[in-house]
């Protein structure tokens, strides 16, 4: 199998760091208004919440470094003559294989952080019920195209 | 043709702020209704309250913006074969529709838009419940090219433009076979087995309930001032040596629950009988018809090509005697609507008729060639594992309510852990064909699901932390229209290299067939 782009895991420690860093903020305001709020809360209590926090901001904050590298070496895609398949999950592993001649159409789409790193994700769409959308990010722009244009290119149209 | 280039019309501006507004209305009308009544200190004054023109510059800007963004980001493009549809000024897409894959070019024009000369365009290719593409406005003449574009390719674009749709339908040649017909004791036999007596009797149960009835019912049975819960109590504390067992009070409690569940079951045979009455399943040309009903005479048609999976389910009393339900489950087929159903073809057939009814809705599906596969040999010991936990985690809350001797539950559950565990794994199987792929499960009530290679969306393979350690994975076909609480092929247990290969088989047979709504 394929891996990704190299680029999706510093791309994937942004989002986890925006992540972090927003719940962190939000939850530490939260904290504040309680501990301004309730008078009566004893020293002890609002030392434990502090530490409690401190400690799920860490771990976050670790996770979002570790997580993107961890995830990345789990992800792989591969397209031959029958189809996509496509490789996720670090704990729970999934390989989807989409047949050629299910894919009903195709979006290749590209938001703002993708764009300053050269990424892209590539999704296709079949009529099944689970596997109705199977996305693909983290792949060069370039190579996402590449695919989608593939994918389409040597489509075998016998019937049945 | 050659490959051109369509915007929308500068009025999709205008139609897409209308419509944010109108989503904005709500919000809207409460903030003009607590900026112009709100009683409180910063009431009618405005203090510290933005008026309502403020309020709706706030609310209509945005949608403003994003009618713009849109407008000029949106651009169609026609290539020899596909569809191009790039929209997104932050988060761009680019969207590639195949013309073939497209079963439905719908167009909306209201007054507003017959004003402007413009239409609303929503591509449907049948995948999901939403439209795949909605142009909100073009031109009417872009719609007129799209729809030439589209369907240039196509033998009757007439017939996926609404018209006419059960003319088209109809094959040229009928062949009428009957398959399957229920006799009235066969209708009764049914309606035994199905034994949907009890939710009528809950209904029932319910209205008396409300009513106050029961507690005349039940004053009458325990002579006004014992209840069911008493005597429960009084059976308990007489097995644990405490008092007398009452004997006539539990006798005429057990004969009460005895008529109570046949009455069940004859409500459900005469249930069956209304419902059913006169079931016929006959094959016309490519459909099947299936007509029922006592007072309400119900046609119901399955056109084959619908049908993504067969499931036979047998329960523990079907088996005794020698009987089966068949069901279908379809999808698609009227263009874009994406339509899921569950539908009986057999409510009750005789076993070896099975195999003649499956040919019939799946053609080439041979049941008596399938050679059934067992899953992995270490499956029972993974599922015995399971089976003990969730019976000692049951033991453990009998003993924290009940006291020590509450730990003596733990024998007769883990025994029963330890059979449900070698039975389920015991009847677990599959079968896979160049044609088509089946899994069997369960140990009293069975099922057993086939669907054909043409019909298969996608196949993939789900390994837990929890297979990973035992080296197996579990293999799941995904068809259209395919409930989440249906027996579907999802085949647990399996050895890695063989889950593996099962999909790559699956997947080449599936690529080398063509899926038709």
């Amino acid at each position: 199998m394929t891996s990704l782009d190299p680029r999706f895991v510093a791309q994937q420690r942004v989002v986890g760091r925006v992540l972090v860093l927003a719940l962190s903020t939000a939850t530490m305001l939260v904290l504040l208004i309680v501990f301004a709020a309730a008078d009566s809360l004893a020293t002890w209590a609002r030392l434990v919440l502090g530490v409690c926090w401190l400690a799920a901001v860490t771990i976050g904050a670790w996770a979002a470094e570790r997580w993107p590298a961890l995830d990345y070496a789990h992800t792989g895609y591969q397209l031959d003559d029958d189809g996509l398949q496509v490789r996720r999950g670090v704990l729970w592993q999934t390989v989807t294989h989409v047949p050629r001649s299910r894919v009903q159409h195709t979006d290749v789409s590209q938001g703002p952080l993708e764009r300053r790193y050269g990424l892209g994700t590539l999704v296709v769409y079949t009529a099944g019920t689970d596997h109705a959308r199977v996305a693909l990010p983290g792949l060069a722009h370039e190579v996402a195209r590449a695919l989608r244009d593939e994918l389409r290119a040597e489509r075998v149209d016998d019937t049945v | 043709m050659t490959p051109s280039e369509q915007r929308l019309h500068p009025a999709s501006i205008l139609f897409d702020t209308a419509r944010y507004a109108r989503i904005f209305a709500g919000p809207a009308l409460l903030a003009l209704v607590t900026s112009s009544r709100g009683g409180g200190p910063m009431g009618r004054s405005g203090y510290g309250f933005p008026n309502l023109d403020t309020w709706m510059w706030v609310l209509i800007l945005p949608s403003v913006v994003l009618s713009v963004a849109r407008y000029l980001s949106f651009r169609l493009q026609y290539e020899p074969d596909q569809l191009v549809i790039r929209s997104g000024v932050l988060f761009r897409n680019v969207r590639h529709l195949p013309y073939a894959r497209i079963q439905n070019l719908d167009a909306v024009q209201n007054v507003f838009h017959r004003a402007f000369g413009v239409v609303d365009v929503r591509v449907e290719t049948g995948g999901g419940s939403e439209p795949e593409a909605r142009m909100s406005v073009l031109p009417v003449a872009a719609l007129d090219e799209m729809r030439a574009r589209v369907f240039a390719g196509r033998a009757r674009p007439a017939a996926t433009e609404q018209a006419a749709p059960g003319l088209a339908e109809q094959p040229d040649v009928e062949t009428t076979s009957e398959l399957l017909h229920l006799p009235l004791r066969e209708l009764l036999l049914c309606g035994f087995l199905e034994n949907k007596g009890m939710v009528l009797v809950g209904a029932a149960y319910g209205a008396l309930w409300e009513a106050g009835a029961l507690n005349r019912v039940w004053s009458w049975l325990f002579e006004g001032n014992v209840d069911a819960r008493g005597l429960l109590r009084e059976v308990v504390a007489a097995l644990l040596g405490r008092g007398p067992l009452p004997v006539g009070r539990v006798f005429l409690a057990l004969g009460g629950v005895a008529v109570f569940l046949i009455l069940v079951r004859l409500i459900s045979m005469a249930w069956a009988f209304v419902r059913l009455y006169d079931f016929r399943l006959t094959r016309r040309g490519d459909d099947l018809r299936a007509t029922f009903g006592l007072l309400t005479r119900v046609t119901a048609t399955i056109p084959l090509r619908r049908v993504q999976i067969v499931t036979i389910d047998q329960g523990w009393l079907h088996r005794r005697l020698g009987r089966a339900s068949v069901r279908v489950e379809t999808a698609g087929g009227q263009a874009g609507s994406a339509v899921r159903d569950r539908e009986w073809v057999a409510p009750l057939i005789r076993i070896e008729r099975v195999p003649h009814l499956v040919a019939e809705i799946l053609p080439g599906v041979v049941l008596g060639d399938a050679r059934w596969e067992p899953v992995h040999p270490r499956a029972f010991r993974r599922a015995v594992k399971r089976s003990i936990f969730v019976a000692l985690i049951v033991t453990f809350a009998i003993t924290v309510v009940i006291g020590w001797r509450g730990l003596a539950v733990s024998v007769p559950l883990v025994a029963w852990a330890v059979v449900t565990a070698r039975q389920h794994v015991r009847h677990l199987g599959w079968a896979a064909t160049s044609e088509w792929v089946a899994f069997r499960s369960g140990w009293l009530t069975r099922g057993q699901t086939l669907v054909k290679v043409n019909r298969i969306q996608a196949v993939s393979t789900h390994a837990s932390p929890l297979d990973r350690r035992a080296a197996m994975a579990r293999v799941r076909v995904d068809t259209a229209g395919a409930s989440e609480r249906s027996h579907r092929v999802d085949i647990p247990y399996l050895g890695v290299d063989v889950a593996e290969a099962l999909r790559q088989r699956l997947a080449a047979h599936a690529a080398r067939t063509t899926f038709k709504w």
